[in-house]
């Protein structure tokens, strides 16, 4: 069995398996620390031989690629978990699939190519339900061709400071379907920054006239340094 | 799924999990193929509603028959119903995420008395009209309640039209199973109540009038029509096979016990005299420790859950316990679950019980004293004395706690200040045993107590008791204040909530109308200390004429007609006047029922002795 531990106080031997699942309908309101205890009892209930932390409350180890904010739908959510028994990625996939809550779907298993420190987009989908996605997609050009959009944003100290948004704003599309006005942003993600697309969609809510019913947010995809899907 | 006007606002409140249903275990049906639905109502948020084992053992049962679904309720938090109202979102249940309005059933569990204003505010939520004789005669919406606090159920009779006394397993269904029966065939309300009235643990509040004296006591209680003259509680006797679920519903969010629950054995040999639930659980029954592993088993393999508790009021009383914890700790230790063991007794605490427990992440040990001496534990009958107390603190320290949890009460029967004080040299006692027992831990030990105030229940041989004024009660609690001790942490609280409880454990149907009053000027959520007002609810006594002292704090006379007389417990009232003589009059003890069987009335009722002796 191939060791890919990173762990150097680790004494057993394990793999690291990277797991793709969405979040999606009322799986959306479960928080990102529910999410972990979710996570938790989900693998209990498997049986799976998983790798739990050392010392003396050990607890069973899992690893979120990037934090989903409360409300979100994804189809890309990521983490990891390690595995003490050489199961075949098929069983482990199938064997979860039975003990996941609804809104919770494994998309696929695999052994980790790129690092999770590898990460550095994200791409997000926005849709505005409105009765004049006309207006508002001429509203939403012109917002985003400002040539600088700032917002209040807290830090890692946690104190609030200026930002300018704009330089790390890619707008991938912008489409309107029935009474929905749809963008997709690619936005930076991972441990150096993270852009929230509630920043600049509430900024752009706020100056803009036109009734909007609601506004839901789905991460479509998470992406390295190049570009390149994160895998 | 969501209906979108919910969708709405949920970002706009604290925790929405708790709003959306779709847990894993939920158990959701195709409303079509349903006869009856069962909305189960928690008078409290989710996160303490979801942790009630009542509950979970009824949606079960009940979702067990393919044509009844039972659904969960909880009461929404202010700022969910401050949107709830200003939107005119319903109070829906969380399977269907539908308006209870429209169900068969809408069924509360009465845990606490202070839980009572959050009914009516649910009731109001639904739109269902609060007062029973509001609802019309059509065989729909029938309000029923079970729990702990229908032994009294008298302040609510007004809201109300069934109280479910006692066990709930068979009866909820034999209830459901005529309701279906009768509205087949076309029945109108009042005629399935008056059926109903008739199965056993039955108790329809509208078939009885009470009338009162001059002085406010009762007349007299009397039946209507041919509805029996005193309802009997319902008992499960064959506990080792009655159901049990062998999943729960697990939320997402964490909530106060988050973690499978198997209850070992209901009932209590014990007898204390100020503890309802010890007399109104009666008889004492044990689940074989068999079942409770296979039960453990079942349940956390299916949740995924990883702590356990054995639930009951007095776990270490289970004849078997060493050996059903012996072959629970094997699996619990392979499967890396936490094993939680409340309400162990601190007189048969041993080694071999702590050292199966000492292998669980240490939370502390909690122990009920309730008297700091030997002459005031012996009035209320907590048969426990000084040696056992030191023993079972030093076998604590050699274990390795250096914290220790004590429960007092103040304000017992005959209670003295001295026996206040005799809380601080209790205190000392045991911190000067720590340092004298030669391998206990590192560092300081810390005793903390808790002293509760007492408040009288029906069903205990204290219910004819005055519970202590404010007054009483602040002279008390100034002693601690007073007195402090360097190792001793004592926590108590505020009297108004406790005076509050003592009014309405021990009420009658007159209260029906100053609890409305109450919660119609903003009452809700009275056991949450930053929702309660009790100025409100002394306001709402004034305009309806009546005195918190006249339900609290006054002696009852043993002939007195009380409230809850056409109730049966399987308790004699006989027996509850010789053990309150025995108390206060010559404050000697009753032995606990596996000694000696005490008379209380219960095997006369149930037909066979509880014990062999």
């Amino acid at each position: 069995m191939s060791i890919n531990g990173k762990n150097p106080k680790a004494t057993d031997n394990f793999l690291d398996i990277r797991v793709v699942f969405t979040k999606t309908d009322r799986a959306r309101y479960i928080s990102h620390l529910d999410l972990y205890r979710t996570m938790q009892r989900a693998f209990k209930r498997a049986k799976l031989p998983i790798w739990y932390t050392q010392g003396y409350n050990q607890r069973l180890y899992l690893n979120f690629g990037l934090a989903l904010s409360l409300g979100f739908e994804s189809f890309c959510e990521i983490m990891e978990f390690r595995i003490v028994d050489d199961i075949p990625l098929e069983e482990l996939q199938q064997r979860l699939s039975k003990v996941m809550p609804e809104g919770l779907k494994i998309v696929k298993l695999y052994y980790p190519v790129m690092k999770m420190k590898d990460i550095a987009f994200s791409d997000f989908s926005v849709r505005f339900v409105t009765e004049n996605p006309q207006d508002l997609q001429k509203s939403f050009d012109s917002f985003i061709s400002n040539d600088s959009i700032i917002v209040y944003k807290k830090n890692k100290k946690k104190q609030l400071v200026e930002t300018d948004l704009k330089p790390h704003i890619n707008l991938l599309s912008s489409t309107i379907e029935d009474n929905v006005f749809k963008i997709v942003l690619r936005l930076p993600a991972g441990n150096t920054l993270n852009i929230n697309p509630t920043l600049i969609c509430d900024k752009f809510i706020s100056e803009v006239n036109i009734p909007i019913e609601n506004v839901y947010y789905t991460r479509e995809k998470i992406l390295s340094v190049n570009g390149d899907d994160f895998i | 799924m969501i209906p979108s006007k919910i969708e709405k606002v949920l970002l706009q409140v604290e925790k929405p999990s708790q709003y959306i249903g779709g847990e894993l275990g939920s158990i959701v049906k195709d409303k079509s193929k349903v006869d009856v639905r069962f909305a189960f109502c928690f008078p409290d948020m989710y996160n303490i509603g979801m942790s009630h084992l009542g509950m979970k053992i009824l949606y079960s049962l009940i979702n067990e028959r393919p044509n009844y679904w039972c659904e969960r309720v909880f009461a929404p938090n202010v700022d969910f119903e401050k949107i709830m109202r200003e939107q005119n979102i319903e109070l829906y249940a969380l399977e269907s995420l539908e308006p209870i309005k429209n169900f068969d059933f809408i069924g509360f569990t009465l845990q606490y008395e202070l839980s009572y204003t959050n009914i009516l505010n649910m009731l109001d939520l639904a739109h269902i009209p609060i007062f029973a004789k509001d609802r019309g005669n059509e065989l729909t919406q029938i309000v029923v309640a079970g729990g702990p606090c229908v032994c009294n159920p008298e302040p609510l009779a007004d809201f109300f039209d069934i109280f479910i006394l006692g066990e709930g397993e068979e009866v909820n269904l034999e209830l459901m199973d005529l309701y279906h029966d009768m509205k087949k065939r076309g029945a109108s309300k009042s005629e399935f109540l008056e059926k109903a009235c008739h199965i056993e643990g039955i108790y329809v509040p509208s078939l009885y009038d009470v009338t009162y004296n001059q002085d406010g006591t009762i007349n007299k209680i009397v039946p209507k029509g041919n509805a029996p003259k005193t309802i009997r509680k319902r008992i499960i006797k064959d506990f080792d096979n009655v159901y049990y679920p062998d999943t729960f519903v697990v939320p997402y969010s964490d909530i106060v016990h988050n973690r499978a629950s198997v209850e070992v054995l209901r009932g209590c040999i014990r007898g204390c005299r100020f503890c309802q639930a010890g007399f109104i659980y009666r008889p004492f029954r044990e689940k074989s420790a068999k079942k409770v592993c296979t039960q453990v088993r079942d349940l956390c393999e299916n949740t995924g859950y990883e702590e356990v508790s054995l639930a009951s009021l007095s776990t270490s009383d289970h004849s078997q316990i060493e050996p059903l914890l012996t072959e629970l700790i094997q699996y619990t230790d392979k499967e890396k679950i936490n094993l939680s063991l409340p309400s162990l007794r601190i007189d048969n605490f041993t080694d071999t019980l702590l050292e199966k427990i000492s292998g669980v992440k240490k939370s502390g040990l909690t122990f009920a004293v309730e008297g700091s001496n030997q002459r005031l534990r012996d009035v209320i009958n907590k048969n426990v004395s000084e040696e056992e107390i030191m023993n079972t603190c030093r076998i604590a320290f050699e274990g390795g706690y250096s914290s220790v949890k004590l429960y007092f009460m103040m304000g017992l029967p005959t209670e003295t200040d001295e026996d206040i004080l005799g809380i601080m040299d209790l205190a000392k006692r045991i911190t000067d045993l720590y340092y004298s027992v030669p391998n206990h831990p590192k560092g300081r030990v810390q005793i903390s107590a808790s002293v509760s105030t007492f408040v009288p229940k029906p069903f205990t041989p204290f219910q004819f008791e005055p519970q202590d004024t404010r007054e009483q009660i602040e002279h008390k609690q100034s002693l601690f204040a007073n007195n402090p001790h360097k190792n001793l942490k004592i926590s108590y609280h505020a009297p108004d909530t406790s005076i509050l409880e003592g009014v309405l454990a021990r009420g009658d149907r007159k209260l029906s109308a100053v609890i409305y009053d109450a919660w119609l000027n903003g009452a809700k959520f009275d056991s949450w200390q930053e929702h309660f007002h009790f100025d409100i609810w002394q306001s709402a006594m004034e305009k309806n004429n009546l005195t918190m002292e006249f339900y609290a704090s006054r002696r009852r006379s043993y002939d007195e007609i009380l409230p809850w007389e056409h109730l049966n417990y399987l308790v004699s009232k006989d027996f509850l006047i010789k053990e309150h003589s025995k108390a206060v009059n010559q404050q000697v003890v009753t032995k606990n029922c596996r000694l000696q069987c005490s008379g209380c009335g219960v095997n006369k009722e149930v037909g066979r002795a509880c014990f062999e002796y």
